[in-house]
């Protein structure tokens, strides 16, 4: 009998499961090992070359420069990104959650953002900065307008934070939403009864009762950040003058536009790491926050 | 219940099965393709009859973007007038990834038959595309002098011109004879001081001189080309110029051409319609600023008449003037504006058939040839052709007043360019843009474009 059970278990999992595991394969775990391997070679589309070469690759990618300083600007970027979406989601969400008429219609509001591609985002945004706000700036005087945002090399990196957190903050905040929901009512009115205000009740109850959904808002927004490419390819191009590159943007040039396929494969791979590394470490110490109700 | 397990392994069998051969599918066809080559050489030899019956598809790879759907009419027209043809359009977006999808089609071993490529991706790949020195002699008779010549690659002919174009100081000739007071003369403009002199008088009367656009391709890739053309009217020479520069026999910071060139930038700078925020270069809106008389010159090229001719509104005659690069109107050029084939087409010689590429052959001259496809590229798409004897003239007014350079010889050839490395124009577009904004000096800015040319030697 258990034998039986097993099997049509499998079945099940192979019917369900199946495609998804094949399309895994597919599009994901073997491109991904390949692409280790062509980190070896001398791969070149141009000559279909595949001499082995080793970690030579590698030492290259620690030998440019560039890659590291845009490696930099990408963590600069990320933790901006990610502490500005995460504040804005958290208390939007707590505003939303608070019984007020329309807050449903606000909800699919501040989400619309993040149904748009982020090429259009990006187009959209750079009209926005290079022409709305400047002809603002001039109608008014604010000379923080005055010039286009994206031909400043301080202000382009915060255009870019800017625009990403808004496309990520509905997203996380449908997130942290569910996360509230799952706070239950009587432990919020015990906390009332026994005299807490509103911000002792997001301190103390809220904030240790919704960690679960703080940890996958983070881990989301981190991983998701450092891979931005899109928006800043639609956004600022890496401009002016390669000062908003972020790293995956630095890694496609080096590859297609350069032509250093295996240099540019090796610094994705060591991009992967980093990220790797920082989103599973700050997964594992807020996992620590989480506690039982 | 040994029945049902064989049941459900079955059905779970047949579904995996189907899946994988869902994704074999397209590989036997590649592998029949592949195989048939061989075959189909001895079949050319033997007799062609059987060839003429035969369906071919070949496909289009386009880059020419902005033209995409008036390509896809004409492969149209060319299947009516030619049944066992068809030819598929690949298109790409513009500004998108041309040519990393060009790339990952070879890679993967499923070449375009046909590419619209830029001349340098071209001579980048050149093993991978068709030798048509057999065909040199037709075309040349077909083109424009010089023509065929500006579009070897190394002294091969491996991609036909289709598309001449050229660059300089466009002018919007209404505002020049507003601020001048009477019929403009291009020729009266062959120095630095007599352009400046002119954008005095344009300034007087409350209208921005120049539109400079401060993207990295028009700086980078258009003006700083320049400097490396002019170094003489011979490609090889400017070749070799730059070979020196690589190798640190050659120094930028002390060049004429260079130096008049960046000094001609200097001025032009001073006359900037967006001196305020020299790098937001947005391409519609300067191409209509300029149209519609904001900017009396502008630094582009016949190509922007794809924006300009729709747009309401805008003025009807338009000039060129090269860019001066001093105070002799000797120098060479001062009077000569810069000039190229930069688009071509190739055929595939790495993963396509004989039949194709036959059929290509065949298509490529229709396309030159056919009044069908000369009304497409000249009357639809503005562009001038280098070839003699065309049916369709052009509208575009840019193009004409170039052609007129080119009728006298008056012509900067800009192919060096061609043999550059792929990224030259970003990496020192960057450097040029940082120049525009004043974030770098004359000797900051050749010490980085040198230091890019010294990090490419040996590549």
């Amino acid at each position: 009998m258990t034998n039986k059970k097993t099997i049509r278990n499998a079945g099940t999992f192979l019917l369900f499961g199946g495609p998804s595991v094949f399309a895994f394969f597919a599009v994901v775990l073997i491109p991904f090992l390949f692409g280790l391997y062509l980190t070896l070679t001398s791969w070149d589309v141009r000559v279909g070359d595949h001499t082995f070469l080793g970690f030579a690759n590698y030492v290259e990618v620690f030998k440019d420069k560039v890659f590291f300083t845009q490696l930099w600007f990408t963590l600069k970027y990320v933790f901006f990104t990610v502490a500005i979406a995460n504040i804005a989601a958290f208390f939007l969400a707590f505003a939303l959650t608070s019984g007020f008429k329309g807050q449903q219609f606000l909800r699919t509001g501040f989400f619309t953002p993040n149904l748009i591609g982020g090429l259009v985002l990006g187009y959209l945004w750079q009209l926005l900065f290079s022409q709305v706000l400047p002809y603002v700036g001039e109608k008014y005087g604010w000379s923080l307008f005055e010039t286009s945002w994206l031909t400043d090399t301080d202000k382009g990196f915060w255009a870019l934070v800017i625009v990403s957190a808004w496309q990520f903050i509905g997203y996380l905040m449908i997130i942290y939403i569910a996360g509230f929901m799952s706070v239950r009512v009587d432990v919020l009115e015990a906390a009332s009864i026994d005299g807490a205000n509103g911000l002792t009740k997001i301190r103390k109850i809220i904030l240790p009762l919704s960690a679960p959904a703080i940890v996958i808002c983070i881990f989301i927004s981190i991983s998701r950040s450092f891979l931005t490419y899109d928006l800043n390819l639609a956004l600022t191009k890496g401009g002016p003058f390669n000062s908003t590159e972020l790293s995956s943007y630095h890694v496609v040039q080096k590859a297609f536009l350069s032509n250093e396929y295996g240099i540019g494969q090796s610094e994705a791979v060591v991009l992967f790491a980093v990220v790797a590394i920082i989103a599973l470490t700050q997964a594992y110490f807020l996992k620590k926050l989480e506690v039982e109700e | 219940m040994k029945r049902s397990k064989l049941l459900i392994l079955g059905v779970c069998m047949v579904f995996v099965l189907s899946l994988l051969a869902a994704c074999s599918q397209d590989n036997t066809k590649n592998n029949a393709s592949g195989a048939s080559s061989e075959p189909s050489e001895t079949q050319q030899a033997t007799g062609t009859e059987s060839q003429s019956a035969k369906e071919v598809k070949i496909t289009f790879f386009n880059t020419s973007a902005e033209i995409n759907t008036v390509f896809e009419n004409l492969f149209k027209v060319y299947k009516e007038e030619h049944p066992n043809v068809t030819v598929e359009l690949i298109p790409t977006p513009i500004g998108g990834a041309q040519i990393e999808k060009f790339q990952s089609l070879l890679a993967s071993g499923n070449p375009a038959t046909v590419v619209n490529l830029d001349a340098g991706t071209i001579f980048q790949y050149k093993d991978k595309f068709l030798d048509l020195e057999p065909e040199k002699a037709k075309y040349e008779d077909l083109a424009l002098t010089g023509a065929i010549d500006g579009a070897l690659l190394d002294g091969k002919f491996i991609g036909v011109p289709y598309s001449a174009q050229g660059y300089g100081l466009l002018y919007n000739k209404r505002v020049v004879e507003e601020a001048i007071g009477g019929a403009f003369d291009p020729a009266t403009i062959q120095t630095r001081s007599d352009l400046e002199a002119l954008f005095k008088k344009i300034e007087a009367t409350g209208k921005a001189p120049i539109m400079i656009h401060g993207a990295d391709w028009s700086l980078g890739s258009h003006y700083q080309g320049l400097a490396y053309s002019l170094q003489s009217n011979d490609v090889e020479t400017n070749r070799q110029f730059v070979e020196d520069v690589k190798n640190g026999t050659a120094d930028l910071s002390t060049n004429q051409a260079f130096n008049g060139l960046m000094d001609t930038l200097d001025m032009l700078k001073k006359y900037n319609a967006r001196k305020s925020d020299p790098l937001v270069a947005d391409y519609n809106k300067d191409s209509a600023d300029f149209a519609k008389g904001e900017a009396a010159f502008f630094f582009m090229g016949d190509w922007s008449w794809a924006v300009i001719g729709p747009l309401e509104g805008r003025d009807n005659e338009f000039g060129i003037l090269p860019v001066p690069i001093s105070d002799n109107a000797a120098d060479y050029g001062n009077t000569q504006v810069a000039y190229t084939e930069p688009k071509l087409f190739a055929i595939d010689n790495s993963g396509s058939t004989p039949e194709q590429q036959e059929a290509a052959k065949t298509f490529i001259e229709w396309l030159i040839t056919s009044e069908a496809s000369q009304k497409a590229i000249i009357g639809e798409s503005g562009l001038a052709m280098p070839y003699k004897n065309l049916k369709v003239e052009s509208s575009n007014p840019m193009s004409s007043a170039i052609a007129k350079y080119v009728a006298e010889g008056k012509t900067v050839n800009i192919g060096v360019t061609n043999y550059f490395p792929a990224d030259w124009w970003a990496k020192t577009g960057a450097s040029m843009q940082k120049y525009l904004v004043d974030k770098l000096d004359r000797a900051g800015l050749t010490k980085e474009i040198q230091d890019y040319w010294k990090s490419t030697a040996g590549k």
